[in-house]
């Protein structure tokens, strides 16, 4: 089942390939056939219709905002402007999303490590701190009680919030680096993997082609 | 046979985790603070949502400078914190992670500016100033600020600079004096 999908090392590839040049294209079209291409890999992927939803319902207020905001301050054509600014937002949305929604995080980091030559201390730290998100959540609300047990309240700009989320952060990290290595994790060392996946050249090809595509069509053809 | 890194240049694995935890911490007070910014986003007013806040979204970079005081910790701070924003779900989608490597440069060329010897006063300042030309100029280009009058330029330019000045600043600076003074400085 998981053959027809693309690497995520792939994916990331025309990610950032096309994701560069969207800053400096400047054509509503273009959006509109990143947006349709990414939403057909999405439903191909059999992400859910609700998940997809919400994604496009939380990107509104900024792509609005964009929309709304070259019509009120924008001095040429303001019209032509606004909507490429909006769906913009839009392309670099379904751009992520085609990576972040489809892949889960390990299978990413790991596939880094495997085609992209990422390195393993990074892999395996950035791995190890997202297996504490839901306690690094609660820790937050913790910090924030604690303050208002004594009275104090930590409003974003108090130095106080983020030194007790440096506390946290050194020991946590200190104790977890320690259990790596205890368990006989080696910074550079050569690692057995049992993640295996599948690259086959043509998805290195697709890759260049769709960005080349894009090239053409953003930079040479240069649609509306 | 086991190897723990302790040279000041390489990164041990608890470095990354450690940046990449307080990025988590800042994945969530961005959350928090996206209420904010939305409201005034979805109006005529998104680019002064923008810079009002970009010295936030910015300041995990200069903070892993100063903490890690590493060729590179700005950068990859920020890279990492951008990363980690992404992968929790940013309505950015792919701009996240490129917007978080161009604010990264921004911040480690103030360093850089200092040979890499000053992580104080005159090294944040030079982070803000650098952060604050880069992401402009990038802006210019990814935001579409060259479709704005000259006006709004300036006006945006000054709020952000104050923005950037403040958090990622004399913000990260207070941080850096708790830091040091609490015993856990490196």
């Amino acid at each position: 089942m998981f053959t027809h999908r693309l690497n995520p090392a792939i994916l990331l590839i025309i990610m950032l390939g096309i994701g560069l040049q969207i800053t400096f294209a400047r054509s509503f079209l273009t959006n509109v056939a990143i947006v349709i291409i990414g939403l057909s890999y999405l439903l191909y992927c059999k992400i859910s219709i609700k998940l997809i939803s919400i994604m496009i319902l939380s990107a509104f207020p900024v792509a609005l905002g964009s929309w709304w905001s070259f019509i009120a301050f924008g001095t040429s054509d303001v019209w032509h402007v606004g909507w490429i600014y909006a769906s913009r937002v839009y392309a670099y949305l379904f751009l992520g999303s085609i990576l972040t929604l489809t892949v889960p995080i390990k299978d990413i980091l790991l596939s880094l490590e495997k085609h992209l030559k990422l390195s393993s201390t990074f892999v395996y730290g950035i791995l190890a701190a997202f297996n504490l998100v839901s306690r690094i959540k609660t820790q937050y609300k913790i910090i924030r009680y604690s303050a208002t047990m004594r009275g104090t309240e930590y409003h974003l700009w108090n130095p106080g919030l983020y030194l007790r989320i440096i506390i946290v952060a050194l020991n946590w990290s200190g104790d977890l680096a320690e259990a790596m290595t205890s368990q006989g994790f080696t910074e550079g060392g050569a690692r057995s993997s049992i993640y295996h996946d599948n690259l086959p050249f043509w998805q290195w090809l697709l890759s260049f082609v769709l960005i080349l595509i894009y090239f053409f069509f953003s930079f040479i053809v240069r649609p509306w | 046979m086991q190897t723990i890194n302790n040279t000041k240049k390489g990164w041990s694995v608890k470095d990354v985790i450690f940046l990449a935890i307080i990025g988590i911490f800042f994945g969530i007070i961005y959350q928090v603070w996206s209420y904010a910014y939305y409201a005034l986003a979805a109006t005529p007013l998104k680019p002064y949502a923008n810079d009002i806040t970009l010295g936030v979204w910015i300041m995990a970079g200069p903070l892993a400078g100063v903490l890690l005081k590493k060729v590179g910790a700005s950068l990859i701070g920020e890279l990492l914190a951008a990363a980690v924003e992404m992968l929790l779900f940013s309505s950015w989608g792919a701009a996240t992670l490129i917007s978080g490597f161009i604010q990264g440069i921004g911040n480690e060329l103030g360093f850089a500016a200092t040979g890499y010897k000053n992580w104080d006063k005159l090294g944040l300042l030079l982070s803000t100033i650098g952060s604050t030309i880069i992401t402009f100029i990038w802006d210019w280009f990814q935001n579409g600020y060259n479709e704005y009058h000259m006006g709004l330029l300036v006006t945006l330019f000054i709020i952000r600079f104050i923005s950037i000045g403040f958090f990622s600043g004399v913000l990260v600076y207070w941080i850096s004096r708790l830091v040091n003074k609490s015993g856990l400085g490196k």
